[in-house]
């Protein structure tokens, strides 16, 4: 579990490392409408994406689509090695929830979904480096409706 | 994961979602988080545990409806699911394939890595076949493929034209999907297997001893990228 209390000392530590400052000025998006009135993306840092499609790199903030169509294989190319890969491997869910979301707009659950999802690669760089590629896909979310991501990290 | 909620939220894009390691999402302060007690590499809780995936979920997207943030707050359920083996051991996965006699066939891990990946490739197979999903393929090259670019970077220190890294993942995606379907496979078991029985496990950590003695520092960071610490410590102890 992470709670880092129950991880040894060298990993709470290599954890804590990676903590920073509050992001100024704070970012606020003032809308509280239901998730069942919104359009959702999904965007997970666990560094997937479609078999066969460019890996991720070490050091590497840019992004890979992700189809939203059943039957599409992912794989992982995730720069560390300090987590657990077996749980992907058995159910991509547990990284990229792209089934139960599905469920959850057939049900009403949630209003729609987009058709493209995303991943970036979370390891090796500072916050700001993401800025750019972050400001690049958001044009992309606006023009396929989007309103909302839900995000998942590794 | 806060980085990019944060410049989303600056592009007029709401976000929710999951916190794995509670003190960094604290730190930065980022919009709306849901913190989940899960091992890193899981944060939705366990594989084929929709109910569970759903409830994390569904946790998650309450937070859109605060009227004020930053918000931060934690799923009530603990999902006990250790991925380092306990120092009392636990349940051994039980492998349906016979390696041989490992060393004793070969003194090259080109062939003890070949012997390994052939004889798991029909539970490979079949294993994809059952779950018609497969993470296996970042490399455009089949496993045996795989097998032999290790085995010639640790017999002969000559690193494959792909990076060595991605030729490690796949080969892990290989013998870990190869064996899912084991009764009583958990990530326990499949992750001590994988790094502590089998040739692969050996040859990566062979493989990371060249890396630290090479005379270029960026050949030497790779060995960081290898082997996770809990596998380093265990052969250390051994």
């Amino acid at each position: 579990m992470v709670r880092l209390s129950d991880l040894p000392d060298y990993e709470a530590a290599h954890l804590l490392a990676k903590n920073g400052e509050p992001f100024s000025p704070p970012a606020w998006v003032a809308d509280t409408r239901p998730a069942s009135d919104r359009k959702f993306v999904l965007i997970t840092t666990a560094g997937i994406h479609p078999v066969g499609e460019e890996p991720f790199l070490s050091a590497d903030a840019s992004y890979r689509v992700l189809p939203g169509t059943p039957g599409v294989d992912f794989a992982m190319s995730h720069a560390s090695v300090n987590f657990d890969r077996t749980g992907f491997q058995q159910d991509v869910n547990v990284v990229f929830p792209v089934d139960r979301f599905r469920e959850l707009a057939a049900q009403g659950e949630v209003g729609a979904l987009a058709e493209h999802h995303y991943s970036f690669m979370g390891a090796g760089l500072t916050a700001p480096e993401y800025e750019s590629s972050v400001r690049a896909l958001a044009p992309v979310l606006r023009r396929e409706g989007v309103d909302t991501a839900f995000l998942t990290p590794v | 994961m806060s980085a990019i909620a944060y410049f989303l939220e600056r592009e007029g894009i709401a976000t929710t979602g999951i916190s794995l390691v509670r003190e960094n999402t604290v730190s930065f302060a980022p919009p709306r988080f849901l913190w989940v007690s899960f091992p890193l590499g899981r944060p939705l809780g366990e594989p084929d545990n929709a109910p569970l995936q759903r409830r994390v979920i569904a946790h998650a997207l309450e937070l859109l409806e605060r009227k004020a943030g930053p918000v931060l707050e934690d799923f009530p359920e603990d999902v006990v699911t250790p991925i380092a083996p306990a120092e009392d051991g636990g349940e051994s996965l039980v492998c349906p394939v016979s390696f041989g006699a490992g060393s004793a066939v070969s003194a090259d891990w080109q062939a003890r890595l070949r012997q390994e990946a052939s004889a798991l490739l029909p539970w490979y197979e079949a294993g994809t076949a059952a779950r018609d999903r497969t993470t296996f393929g970042i490399v455009d090259a089949d496993p045996l493929a795989l097998s032999q670019m290790l085995g010639t970077a640790v017999d002969e220190g000559e690193l494959p034209p792909h990076p060595i890294k991605h030729v490690l993942e796949d080969l892990k995606a290989f013998y870990t999907e190869s064996m899912l379907a084991q009764p009583g496979a958990d990530a326990v078991n499949l992750n001590e297997w994988l790094w502590m029985d089998t040739e692969l496990g050996r040859a990566m950590m062979a493989l990371r001893g060249h890396l630290l003695e090479a005379p270029e520092p960026r050949t030497r960071a790779l060995a960081d990228t290898v082997i996770p610490r809990w596998v380093i410590l265990a052969y250390e102890d051994n």
